[in-house]
């Protein structure tokens, strides 16, 4: 209503400006005035990007299939390409029991457990029915990935001392053995 | 900058075990002691002869001579005398206005600075000494410079001789030798004669006093004399007194039965003869003569007749010119012992009379007392219902007209404490007894033995009936909240203070055990270790003759008791609280063990070992020929180890030989033969007999003492290597360690078994030594011990050529130390170092630190209720206790810690968050009133 009422009372340049690009548009379909050299038009860029969108087509749902799994293969093998950079930072820390390396060999436990029990989570976001098998040979290798993270820390911790691999860690629960003759010193 | 950076480096490579600052004087006890003085040989002296200030000089029976302050009891200095332990041997003299005291004992005459015992002079005499004498002569030419001493000496059946010895140099000026073999008794001197005398034996077996004057001048005899004493001298100890150094000298005996007293004037031939009265029947048991010891002081003695219930004295005047003796006046007869001291003022004697609760004091001349204190207490315990005795007094008194303004006695009591009355007050007190401790032991009071009992309990029940039980036990205690209310503050503050002297009861830490020591006149007493400068209780337990020994071992089989075992009988127990005898109704096995299934018991004789089973022989032990068995010690009985291997750096195992029926047998080669001294170090199974490792070393010093030690799983011994052809004399300390095999993770043959029978297998154990030099030789090893055996070990070894006590940490003697390389890592994991042949003693490992501890001959440790910590109770002439922890304090907390920081910082922290408090709530307030 108010675009009525302006362009009948208001002159067209109020017009024009307090609507711009319907005047452009109106501009363009009316009148014959050429654009100025330079100016590329709106409506041909429009045109531009409206030329291949059409020719889009949707993908089939093996070929959702295949980049579904290409993303899972991905996300499974993630934690082994930290693994280097875990071994080194683990290597650096030295075996020394201080907060920073206990730290560190926990972050190391904490990230791979978490990870193996939200395993479903993860991997639901890329599962369908058609690709459940090969998905399981995925889990599998996510699985696989972080028990080599795992068993990172645990060499970490057994360098460290932690594990109870040892004779002396058993010590304690040797006895020594009971004579069964006792000698005693009478003073003559 | 380099060297603080190494010395702190230094700090982190050795184990820095040490005594810290802030803990020496106050963790540990020293008293220095002198041993009983002797009556004859102690005085007061002014050391300074410008000044009037005295000291007392004593030379005790433990041979021992020193200078006591009298106003505090405080030892100013102290010299130990070779011959300790022979009483009537030693002498100890000092001239009017000198400044040397003259000692005498065995063949030495030494003079001594009185004012800080430095050696002036030493000779020494052909024979054992007899008497040392100072001359006092009173011809102007002699008096210039220090006076002369003359000494008279005389082995048994040896020649005697008299010499006179120049008083700054100790020079013989003479010497006149005795025809004859008669004994030599005693010499006095006047101001113009020496006296001689010696005691002849007649046919008849009797003995005739024989005296002879000699010139003091030229030492050439003048007059020779046999004084007539029939047959009433059967042995020389019923001659009651020969006074030396007065203006006339006397002898005196009685009969054998103390019915006459002979009194003889030297240099006269007249016997003066004089009944002894027979109060109500009962019999004098000893007569003593108390003469002033003062060439120009009045001649009048005093005569104390002692019976077995009462004494009293007769005083008696001599006339000079004509050698006359009188009865002056009697003191009169009173109950129960006393004692009496002679001093003189100027020419003036005055007798000072000590009863059980009274001090008295007369004139020579005539029998009004001049001065009278009662004595309310001496100021010492004592056992219970027993009444403390003076035994012999030693008084120094000045007289205004005709009162004493002032006396100072010092007298020994029965219960062997040394004391001095000012007037009739006790000001101190000096515990000589502790000096001649021949046995000692630690031992728990019965409450904090219960306490720990039921922590014990508490600690291995399951948690929920743990935890009943601790809730029972402390609403048990609650009926203590009052008075611990009551005490709270007292409590607070002293805590604070260190000035905490908590009780015997409270004692949650096992610092407060008692130590019983028995000493060698047969009487007991108690030391609280966490409290050392009070004595509990102090009583007579053994009824000994003079001189006999009674060997007493002491044991604490539980809590609040001790038994004695000696010669005069065994299992007699009593409390440690108060030193009652306990009724014994059986004499309790100490060591017995339940667990053990049959007993072996091996007992040592002079030349081999025998052991019985059930009453039949077991096995026998004879050292090799022309060796004869030096000491045995077995592994302690109480000997717990925490762990039955060691951990090697690289986690491995090293299986510990742990056999609690091991012995350490010496054998040496008796001295008479041959002159290659050679000792052998036998580790023998007690149970079977068996050797299970045996060193020997040649050209051993064999005077020197041999020091030995059994414990855990590894022994220690040292001893001195006399000087060869080609190595010097040295001392050496070898310590031996038992494994079950060399080779890690390996337990040996027998592998896990529960149990094994020693007479069945004896496997051997493979044995690891090292020898290391030390600096000097060591008289007595001991190890510490604590409550589970898992702190570390420090080897204490007492050194008696510095008088100190070393805590020797295990890890600096590890046998396991590499040899010829640097340590590997692993090594270097378990603390070992590259062995060192040389071990010097740190001085941060002495636990004597400054003082200077005499005499020492035996520690034994005891460990405490926490962990960490083991008493260590040391003892001989002087007696020196500590506590030490080997791995540090780390179940309590040190003197280090600050409390007020703690408690400073808390209340800073209080007083923040009140200040802070409201200015948060009304910024939060404010907070909400905003609009967003």
């Amino acid at each position: 209503m108010t675009t009525t009422q302006l362009t009948t009372s208001a002159p067209q340049w109020l017009h024009d400006m307090t609507s711009p690009s319907t005047a452009v548009i109106q501009q363009k379909s009316k009148t014959p005035i050429l654009d100025p050299p330079g100016f590329t038009a709106l409506q041909t860029k429009q045109q531009k990007s409206k030329t291949p969108a059409p020719v889009r087509k949707q993908p089939t749902p093996e070929e959702m299939d295949t980049l579904k799994l290409k993303k899972a293969w991905e996300l499974a093998l993630g934690p082994a390409k930290q693994l280097p950079m875990n071994a080194i930072g683990m290597y650096m820390t030295g075996n020394s029991l201080q907060i920073f390396s206990i730290m560190m060999v926990f972050m190391l436990f904490k990230g791979p457990i978490g990870a193996m029990f939200s395993i479903q989570q993860t991997f639901s976001r890329l599962e369908t029915e058609t690709n459940r098998g090969q998905m399981l040979l995925v889990k599998a290798a996510f699985v696989g990935c972080n028990l080599l993270a795992l068993a990172l820390g645990i060499w970490k911790v057994n360098g460290m001392g932690l594990l109870p691999t040892t004779r002396s860690d058993w010590l304690a629960w040797e006895t020594a053995r009971d004579p069964l003759e006792r000698a005693y010193f009478v003073p003559s | 900058m380099l060297l603080p950076l190494l010395s702190a480096a230094t700090l982190l490579l050795t184990p820095s075990l040490a005594v810290f600052q802030d803990e020496a004087f106050h963790i540990d006890y020293h008293f220095a002691l002198l041993g009983a003085p002797k009556e004859s040989t102690t005085f007061f002296h002014q050391p300074n002869p410008a000044s009037k200030a005295s000291l007392i000089y004593t030379l005790s029976e433990e041979g021992a001579l020193g200078a006591v302050n009298p106003r505090d009891g405080s030892l100013v200095w102290r010299q130990l005398l070779q011959g300790q332990h022979q009483s009537n041997a030693s002498f100890l003299r000092a001239g009017e206005g000198q400044d040397l005291v003259v000692s005498g004992s065995l063949n030495q005459v030494a003079a001594w600075s009185a004012e800080d015992g430095r050696l002036a002079w030493r000779t020494a005499t052909d024979g054992v000494l007899r008497d040392v004498e100072i001359l006092e002569l009173s011809d102007g030419k002699e008096m210039v410079g220090a006076k002369d001493a003359v000494a008279l000496s005389g082995s048994h059946g040896a020649q005697s001789s008299v010499v006179r010895l120049d008083g700054a140099t100790g020079a013989v000026k003479w010497t006149y030798e005795f025809d004859g073999s008669d004994e030599a008794y005693q010499v006095s001197a006047s101001s113009t004669h020496i006296y001689a005398i010696l005691l002849h034996k007649t046919l008849l077996g009797y003995l005739r006093i024989r005296v002879v004057s000699l010139d003091p001048v030229t030492g050439k005899k003048i007059d020779e004399y046999m004084l007539s004493s029939e047959n009433e001298l059967a042995t020389a100890d019923t001659i009651v007194s020969v006074g030396a150094n007065s203006a006339s000298p006397i002898i005196a005996w009685t009969d054998a039965a103390h019915s006459t007293l002979k009194v003889n004037v030297v240099g006269s031939k007249a016997i003066s003869s004089f009944t002894i009265d027979q109060h109500a029947g009962e019999t004098v048991a000893r007569v003593q003569v108390h003469a002033p010891y003062h060439i120009n002081s009045l001649s009048h003695f005093l005569v104390h007749y002692e019976t077995a219930t009462s004494h009293w004295a007769d005083v008696f005047h001599v006339d000079v010119n004509n050698g006359k003796v009188t009865k002056a006046y009697s003191l009169p007869k009173l109950a129960g012992k006393g004692a009496f001291s002679t001093s003189t003022s100027d020419a003036n004697v005055y007798f000072t009379r000590i009863t059980r609760d009274e001090l008295s004091t007369v004139s020579s001349a005539s029998h009004g007392i001049l001065g009278r204190w009662p004595v309310t207490s001496f100021g010492v315990v004592s056992g219970i219902g027993e009444v403390i005795e003076p035994v012999h007094a030693v008084s120094e008194v000045s007289v205004k007209g005709d009162a004493v303004s002032a006396i100072r006695t010092v007298v020994l009591l029965s219960t062997g404490d040394w004391i001095l009355l000012r007037g009739g007050t006790a000001t101190w007190n000096r515990p000589e007894i502790l000096a001649s401790t021949v046995a000692a032991t630690f031992a728990m009071p019965a409450e904090v033995e219960a306490f720990a009992e039921r922590l014990q309990a508490e600690a291995s029940s399951n948690p929920v009936s743990a935890y009943v039980q601790r809730l029972t036990r402390h609403i048990a205690e609650l009926k203590d909240l009052p008075a611990l209310l009551v005490s709270f503050p007292q409590r607070v503050v002293n805590g604070f203070l260190g000035t905490s002297e908590d009780d015997l009861a409270s004692d949650n830490f096992g610092f407060h055990q008692i130590i019983t020591c028995a000493t060698r006149n047969g009487r007991m007493l108690a030391l609280d270790a966490g409290n050392p400068n009070r004595i509990l209780w102090n009583r007579q337990v053994a009824d000994l003759k003079k001189e006999q020994a009674w060997n007493p071992r002491l044991a604490s089989s539980k809590g609040g008791e001790v038994t004695i075992n000696s010669q005069a009988g065994t299992g007699f127990r009593y409390n440690i609280s108060n030193g009652e005898q306990l009724v014994s109704i059986l004499p309790v096995d100490v060591e017995g063990d339940a667990k053990a299934a049959r007993e072996v018991r091996f007992t040592m004789t002079d030349s081999a070992l025998d052991a019985t089973v059930d009453s039949k022989p077991a096995w026998h032990f004879s050292p090799a020929s022309g060796q004869t068995i030096h000491s045995l010690v077995p592994r302690p009985v109480n000997d717990p180890v925490a762990s039955i291997g060691k951990v090697l750096g690289d986690r491995r195992v090293l299986y510990k030989y742990l056999d609690p029926n091991l012995a350490l047998l010496v054998t040496k080669s008796s001295l008479t033969l041959g002159p290659s001294n050679t000792a052998t170090f036998y580790v023998l199974n007690t149970v079977s007999g068996a050797i299970l490792h045996a060193s020997t070393h040649n050209d051993i010093d064999l005077t020197s003492p041999i020091a030995t030690l059994i414990s855990e799983n590894w022994l220690a011994y040292s001893f001195t290597s006399a000087a060869s052809a080609t190595a010097p004399k040295g001392q050496q300390l070898v310590i031996g360690e038992l494994f079950e095999s060399l080779v890690p993770n390996d337990r040996g043959p027998l592998t896990g078994n529960q149990n094994y029978s020693s007479t069945i297998s004896t496997p051997e154990p493979y044995t690891l030594t090292h020898t290391y030099q030390i600096p000097e030789a060591i008289s007595k090893l001991a190890v510490t011990r604590t409550k589970q055996g898992i702190t570390s070990r420090q080897l204490l070894a007492l050194l008696p050529d510095s008088g100190a006590i070393v805590g020797i940490p295990y890890n600096a003697l590890n046998p396991r130390r590499p040899v010829g390389r640097d340590a590997t890592k692993d090594e270097q994991a378990e603390g070992l170092l590259r062995y060192n042949p040389v071990l010097e003693f740190d001085p941060k490992w002495l636990l004597s630190h400054q003082r200077e501890v005499l005499g020492l001959e035996e520690v034994v440790t005891s460990p405490a209720l926490i962990e960490s910590t083991s008493l260590v109770f040391a003892w001989g002439l002087d007696v020196f206790g500590t506590k030490i922890s080997p791995s540090f304090s780390f179940d309590i907390l040190g003197r280090d810690f600050n409390k007020f920081q703690m408690l400073g910082t808390v209340a800073a922290l209080g007083v923040l968050t009140f200040v802070v408090a409201p200015l948060v709530t009304r910024k939060q307030v404010d907070q909400r009133w905003k609009f967003l």
